[in-house]
């Protein structure tokens, strides 16, 4: 029963909804409404033709153009200089320079606070002030650099941050998001690790990556590799292809520097400059100072290094021979003089300046002398202590003005006497001496692989020319110029045997992944003189420096345990009689059979008697001999006297000082010092003077002034006396 | 008695197979372009391609879940709920209000276990509902001005809360198209409508003249300017326009084929949030006009389907769901289509099936459901 009533209940119910159908009528209205819709989708569709017809064109062209396909230049990284043990002297290291889009930055606005605080927070160094202030007055910005050369670390935090892009856990968007319109570019730069050394040899390298002065110049097409491109372009079917074509990196060079030798050669380059700066006059230990050591059988450079010298990583500081009140008054003023006085610091002394050679030149007279049969080993001349040339011209003076009297060939070098020296040239007369000039390589350049060596060809007197004066002052070196290079290639010519090679200062090529592309071997260019010549040459330069011989000039140059040949110079400058001289040894080890050569030369060394400055020059290379012969495996071959072995030792200590002076002496420490944490770490530093202005330590051995907690030294800036 | 009959008859099982495969088609379309159309953008920001798809994908199968449950409801079991629908629409947008998310400039969201639901989409389906159940309340007095009036009146509450909170004046729009077809099918005269379509339209030609007189002024908002943006897309090409004009130079680089599937420039970051709204300017793109047109004719397949099952629905109120579904269905094709096309001033409306939108292919599946409910009811005798 109550099923029925249920069901009954449910009929009326449905009844109600039955009743009310979805009528003819209404079915006609939606077919209506069907129809609507259709016309609106047939206009819609027209609509749609209508776009690709009359503006598929404009429009296909348009979303071409929006594709940023333009080029983009992919920098090359130029090649390393290394020394001819591997170490590096010159290496470019990737930096990257900050770009600003503004266009970009400014195209959301929720870009561009994110992007500023983000900059700010990575780069402190920016003036946020003033890039907000470029971004609003230049919107359509899309490339302002405000910082330069950052390292990978100092742009590192930023990159983090910028790829932080993914979301959260809670789902909001990573500030990476909002960080737009800052981009990196990289670009190579070029340091030199070891500063100073070698600068001379090396040379530097402007921004734009061209080589200036030294290597760099001379190589600069090698070092330098191609820049590479990567590029867009449409092909056929109006699709976007991209093209990479990679940059090759530059060669990179080995040098035959060997690091070691040049320090040494530059540590007592350097010693004698301090110690004789502001010695006679205020200025500089010399107007120049060069040493150049050769291995003799090669024409390989070992070492090269003059003063002044600059640090390749800051070519145009001139602070370390200027005031900055000087340097401003140059640059304001007279920028001429100022270029001058960079110009002075990069050219090379050893290649670049001329000067008269003086006595080193001897050998080089005694050689054409036997080479030619004009002198025999066994003649003498007599030294009356002056020889009057021309009649009516004052006489040229020996050094020593008694007169040697009757010399040997190998006195008269030993001793270096100048009469002799004058007698011998006459024999061998003025066509000879210009003609043996000019195969001992003057007057023509050695083509070292380094830029700049000056042209000689003007400086050397020709056989017509040569009138007697010429060719007796020629005799021991005045006269005429020569180059430093020209002197010691020479050199080596005369006491290897006669063989003239070309000075080199790069051994290989190699690319950059260390393939070599090219070595460059020994390359003779002419025999200079017999063996037999050269044999007595070296023979009259081992009495030079021999101690025992009665009146040689090098006795001062000799190394202790070694036995060695050379030749003292004392060269008058133009005009005679000023007083100034260019002091010089020339030299070679061990003497009977040579393998390194050495030649030093002080240009006005600072002293009162600027003569004298031969026993510096003959003193240093006896130092600089004493360190490289050991180091180059050259034994010794003499007996130790006791003060050479008490001196030796010195010298070793000194060394071993150098060596060790930061490292904390092991000082004997008690119980209580070693449970105390604080004194534990008990430093060099801390037990040095404090200064009273600062509250810093001072080191007693650089004057500099120290952090008491960590050591360091203080910025400069921070120095009160500034 | 009769009761029994309609029983045996409803053995003869009805399923209406060809809008269910419109829809999946639709769907596996859909989501095809929307790999291709967000991938770009998808592993720029979050590193990973397959992103947006993923998310798109889970609301898909969760939706055809939905969709299969809803088909199994009778759909007379709903009518019922009718005030409560329209209840909890008020209520959910005016929670907007404290609780809403916003994205994008826009509050129109809430997020519930992660998921994102926008009560717009829920309005529209409990707007259908209600003005089914009413129509059929109403009977014959939706003749009279009154009703009519009456029927127009109902919705334009939360018309005025979409437009108004979640300041969607695209939703609010199709709501009221949802409403106004619903009361045309179930009117028996045209004489309204065609008075009330005229007064629309010379109301919309007066706003856009009165704006375009006042473009000089500077209190003109985001909409007067898109207008203006509409008219003139090249001026505006710096912000309002941009993404309308890199919309048309997407259908315009597609020529009649396209430049194959996958092959958008335009998706590549000129066309923000392409896999949105825009999605259809990049199918023009990949698929040329043979592509769009094949989609369009996709959707007229679906309306027309939606059609039929209206006009062959037991009852009233499955008739009036129906034509409900179809008309939000093709308000919204058609006002994505204009809008990419720059046919109408850019306003957000998504492509139903295919846009990237998780809500929206939910509540879309559920309508469907229930239109394939009211097809199952169907009397094939009668046919």
């Amino acid at each position: 029963m109550s099923k029925e009533r249920e069901s009954v209940k449910k009929a009326n119910k449905s009844e109600i909804k039955t009743k009310r159908k979805f009528t003819i009528r209404m079915q006609k209205k939606l077919l209506v409404l069907f129809g609507l819709f259709l016309l609106v989708f047939i206009g819609l569709g027209a609509r749609l033709f209508w776009i690709g017809r009359e503006k598929g064109e404009q429009y296909s062209r348009q979303v071409l153009s929006q594709q940023r396909y333009d080029s983009v230049t992919l920098p090359f990284r130029r090649g390393d200089i290394l020394d001819c043990n591997g170490t590096s002297l010159a290496v470019s290291e990737k930096v990257y320079n900050l770009v600003i889009d503004s266009n970009v930055m400014l195209s959301r606005e929720t870009y561009l606070e994110p992007t500023l605080a983000a900059l700010g927070s990575c780069f402190p160094q920016l003036d946020m002030a003033a890039i907000r202030t470029y971004i609003t007055e230049h919107p359509s910005s899309r490339y302002y650099v405000p910082l330069k050369r950052l390292t990978y670390m100092e742009i590192s935090a930023f990159k983090v941050m910028q790829n932080d892009t993914a979301k959260d856990d809670e789902g909001n968007p990573g500030p990476g998001n909002y960080i737009k319109g800052v981009w990196f570019e990289e670009e190579y730069q070029r340091t030199y690790p070891n500063g100073s050394l070698a600068c001379d040899v090396l040379g530097f390298t402007t921004r734009d990556g061209t080589g200036m002065y030294g290597l760099e110049e001379y190589y600069n097409d090698t070092l330098n590799g191609t820049t590479g491109r990567e590029y867009g372009y449409l092909n056929g079917d109006s699709t976007l292809e991209r093209t990479t074509k990679p940059a090759v990196d530059g060669y990179t060079l080995v040098s035959t520097i060997d690091i070691n030798v040049q320090s040494i050669v530059e540590r007592y380059v350097m010693e004698y400059n301090e110690e004789y700066t502001n010695h006679y006059t205020e200025g500089p230990g010399a107007r120049n100072i060069g040493v150049i050591m050769m291995e003799v059988h090669t024409g390989n450079v070992l070492a090269m290094a003059s003063y002044p010298n600059f640090d390749l990583n800051s070519p145009y500081d001139l602070s370390a021979y200027y005031t900055q009140e000087e340097i401003d008054n140059m640059r304001e003023t007279d920028i001429d003089s100022y270029y001058e006085a960079l110009n002075a610091i990069w050219r090379n002394f050893c290649i670049s300046d001329t000067y008269e050679p003086g006595s080193t030149f001897k050998p080089f007279t005694v050689a054409m002398g036997l080479e030619t049969g004009k002198l025999s080993a066994y003649d003498t001349f007599l030294c009356e202590g002056s020889l009057t040339v021309v009649e009516g011209e004052n006489p040229i003076r020996c050094h020593n003005r008694v007169g040697d009297g009757t010399v040997s060939l190998e006195k008269a070098i030993a001793t270096s006497c100048n009469v002799a020296l004058m007698r011998m040239a006459f024999r061998i007369g003025a066509q000879t001496f210009a003609e043996y000039q000019r195969n001992f390589n003057f007057g023509l350049r050695t083509n070292v692989d380094l830029a700049g060596e000056a042209r000689t060809a003007e400086l050397l007197h020709s056989a017509e020319n040569m009138r007697l004066t010429e060719l007796a002052t020629g005799s021991f070196g005045q006269g005429f110029n020569v180059t430093m290079i020209q002197m010691i290639t020479g050199f080596c010519s005369l006491i290897n045997g006669g063989y003239y090679y070309e000075p080199h200062m790069v051994k290989q090529i190699c690319t950059s992944n260390g393939a070599v592309v090219e070595n460059i071997e020994p390359r003779v260019l002419r025999q200079t003189v017999s063996e037999s010549t050269s044999d007595l040459i070296r023979q009259y330069c081992t009495a030079v420096c021999d101690p025992d011989y009665p009146g040689a000039t090098g006795k001062k140059a000799r190394p202790a345990g070694y036995v060695i040949g050379g030749k003292t110079g004392t060269a008058q400058t133009l005009p005679r009689g000023n007083g100034e001289y260019v002091v010089s040894f020339i030299g070679f080890a061990p003497a009977d059979n040579p393998q390194i050569a050495i030649y030093v030369v002080l240009d006005r060394p600072n002293m009162k008697d600027q003569s004298t400055g031969t026993a510096e020059a003959a003193i240093m290379a006896r130092n600089i001999l004493t360190e490289v012969l050991p180091y180059e495996g050259i034994f010794m071959t003499e007996e130790l006297s006791e003060t050479e072995q008490r001196e030796l030792e010195q010298k070793k200590l000194e060394d071993t000082r150098r060596y060790t002076q930061d490292i904390p002496s092991d000082d004997t420490e008690n119980d209580s010092r070693e449970n105390d944490p604080t004194v534990h770490m008990q430093a060099p530093w801390m037990d040095f003077a404090k200064d009273p202005a600062t509250g810093y330590l001072i080191d007693p051995i650089t004057n500099q002034l120290l952090d008491p907690e960590t050591g360091y030294p203080v910025e400069d800036n921070y120095d009160p006396i500034q | 008695m009769a009761n029994r009959k309609k029983r045996q008859g409803q053995n003869e099982y009805f399923f209406d197979y060809s809008l269910l495969f419109i829809v999946l088609f639709l769907l596996g379309f859909g989501l095809v372009m929307l790999y291709s159309t967000s991938s770009y953008e998808a592993a720029q920001k979050y590193g990973s391609s397959t992103y947006y798809l993923m998310k798109q994908l889970r609301a898909t199968i969760l939706g055809l879940a939905g969709m299969m449950i809803v088909a199994n409801i009778p759909y007379h079991f709903w009518e019922k709920f009718y005030g409560f629908g329209y209840l909890i629409s008020l209520v959910l947008l005016a929670l907007i209000i404290p609780f809403g998310y916003e994205s994008g400039g826009a509050k129109r969201w809430f997020r519930i276990a992660g998921l994102s639901i926008q009560p717009s989409e829920i309005a529209k389906l409990c707007m259908i509902l209600f003005l089914a159940v009413m129509i059929c309340k109403m009977g014959k007095s939706i003749r009279s001005w009154k009703g009519f009036a009456a029927l127009m009146l109902l919705p334009m509450p939360i018309v005025l809360m979409v437009w108004k909170i979640t300041s969607n004046l695209s939703s609010a729009i199709i709501i009221l198209g949802i409403a106004a077809l619903m009361v045309f099918v179930a009117s028996p005269d045209y004489k309204k409508f065609v008075l009330l379509g005229a007064a629309g339209i010379a109301g919309v030609a007066l706003i856009v003249f009165v704006i375009v007189n006042m473009a000089n002024a500077d209190g003109l908002n985001y909409r007067g300017e898109r207008v203006l943006a509409w008219l003139n897309p090249e001026a505006y090409v710096s912000d309002t326009g941009y993404q309308t004009l890199q919309a048309l130079y997407a259908i315009g680089s597609g020529g009649i084929w396209g430049k194959g599937l996958g092959l958008s420039m335009q998706k590549l970051g000129f066309i923000p949030e392409a896999q949105n709204d825009m999605i259809f300017s990049i199918i023009c793109e990949e698929l040329g006009l043979f592509g769009a047109v094949a989609i369009m004719l996709m959707f007229v397949m679906l309306i027309w389907r939606l059609m039929v099952i209206a006009n062959n629905a037991p009852d009233l109120f499955g008739a009036l769901l129906v034509v409900g579904v179809m008309g939000h269905m093709a308000i919204q094709v058609i006002l994505n289509i204009a809008v990419v096309t720059n046919t109408i001033p850019n306003t957000g409306i998504s492509l139903p099936f295919i846009s990237y939108g998780g809500t929206a292919v939910l509540f879309q599946l559920a309508e469907i459901g229930l239109v394939l409910n009211v097809a199952k009811r169907i009397q094939l005798k009668e046919v």
